[in-house]
């Protein structure tokens, strides 16, 4: 069990904000945290990593890395970080990279047969992809045989196919070494495929805490089918009225009637919902 | 929407799927769904929406349908447009919004104040929120 109770007063762009948290996490877990950028997620991450102060306690497996006296250096903490930007050391092999955590080939060996990157351990980090990069420094992040895995959006750099593969990379490993994980992601359909539970970060605050299914099926009453989108438009067509809804990158028409498009207004935030039964599925 | 103040009178389920039962001014609406959230429990009063274009009428009809949900209900008024027909319907106090095709409404000779029975598929009957848990 992983028991975090901490705080911290950060100023954002917003202005002053209390970072606030109180989470405990199931050894063997996989979590991911998500909210607005500016919510905290990362400074969680920096803080449980020993990178940031802050006030309470942080323990893991009975061991305490934060108290009111002491507080563990990031080296003394058993943590595997994964950044964004991957921060390979340039000037080491991919092997080297590894072994300059632990002095472990049997371990290196491991990881790269798992995350396939065996052919390239001899290749510098200039030489390799981005998905290859982000491999190689999950495979550094593991080397310690963290008790804990931060990864701050590992993904969000890559295309959306590598993206998938190395989802698949990180649940393989997950599933080898059981290490607990929290993952910051904004990505459904990733968190949907990795972690066992999601947490929403909002202004410094947990506001939700549940299933990735609970927490990310945005539904109200019985619709299933439920979109955020902005109201561009409101046209009328005899004695109807379509909406035009921006959903992303793409624009969508609506059927509203005369009475409901007295209520809305151009500009508004609006959701796009209706049944499961009633959207038609079709293969690309 | 066409909205209606109901009372869940019946839950059945099979796996996550759902057969609810409503009461509605000694009516029986019925509703299909999937996971139902969790305050949804006999006894609770909900309000159910449909969307007008979902809202089929019936004139002396007689035989048999599949549609759950048949209404009795008068025609309050008939807004014609070229192509389409918006018919607002008093359903024991509630005001529902049928859209039909202009063709449809002439045929079946629609005039307000006439009685009509209103049709609703199961699967096209939704909640739009639990109003009392």
């Amino acid at each position: 069990m992983i028991k975090i109770e901490i705080n911290k007063k950060l100023h954002g762009a917003n202005g002053g904000m209390d970072l606030s948290v109180r989470l405990d996490i199931l050894q063997g877990d996989f979590v991911a945290l998500t909210g607005q950028s500016g919510s905290g997620k990362t400074t969680l991450l920096r803080i449980l990593a020993g990178l940031e102060s802050s006030s309470g306690t942080i323990s893991v497996e009975g061991e305490v890395w934060q108290d009111s006296k002491t507080s563990l250096i990031p080296q003394k903490r058993k943590i595997g970080f994964v950044f964004q930007d991957y921060a390979l050391f340039d000037n080491m092999s991919v092997e080297q990279n590894l072994l300059y955590v632990q002095k472990d080939r049997a371990l290196a060996y491991k990881l790269l047969e798992l995350t396939q990157l065996n052919q390239l351990k001899d290749r510098m980090p200039s030489t390799l992809s981005g998905g290859q990069k982000q491999r190689v420094s999950l495979c550094r992040a593991m080397m310690n045989r963290p008790q804990l895995l931060l990864m701050d959006e590992p993904l969000s750099a890559l295309d959306p196919t590598m993206r998938t593969k190395l989802q698949h990379e990180i649940l393989a490993l997950h599933k080898e070494f059981g290490t607990t994980t929290i993952m910051v992601s904004h990505d459904p359909s990733e968190i949907y495929r990795l972690a066992q539970r999601v947490v929403v970060l909002h202004g410094g605050k947990i506001i939700n805490d549940g299933t990735p299914k609970d927490i990310l099926l945005k539904t109200s009453g019985s619709a299933k089918f439920s979109f955020e989108g902005e109201l561009l438009d409101i046209v009328k067509v005899d004695v109807i009225h379509l909406a035009i809804i921006a959903i992303g990158q793409q624009l969508v028409e609506v059927v509203v009637s005369d009475d409901e498009a007295k209520t809305l207004e151009i500009g508004q935030s609006v959701s796009v919902s209706t049944k499961a039964f009633t959207p038609r599925l079709k293969g690309l | 929407m066409s909205y209606l103040v109901a009372t869940v009178k019946q839950i059945e389920s099979c796996d996550n799927l759902h057969i609810v039962a409503f009461d509605y001014q000694a009516q029986t609406l019925r509703m299909m769904s999937l996971d139902l959230h969790e305050d949804i429990k006999i006894g609770v009063k909900v309000k159910l929406a449909i969307k007008p274009s979902h809202i089929a009428l019936a004139k002396d009809f007689s035989g048999e349908l599949s549609y759950s949900n048949q209404l009795q209900a008068t025609i309050v008024s008939i807004t014609n447009g070229e192509l389409l027909s918006a018919i607002k319907l008093d359903c024991e106090g509630s005001i529902l919004e049928s859209i039909i095709t202009l063709s449809s409404s002439q045929r079946m000779d629609l005039r307000v104040g006439e009685g009509i029975v209103a049709l609703v598929k199961a699967s096209e009957l939704s909640i739009d929120e639990v109003l009392n848990v």
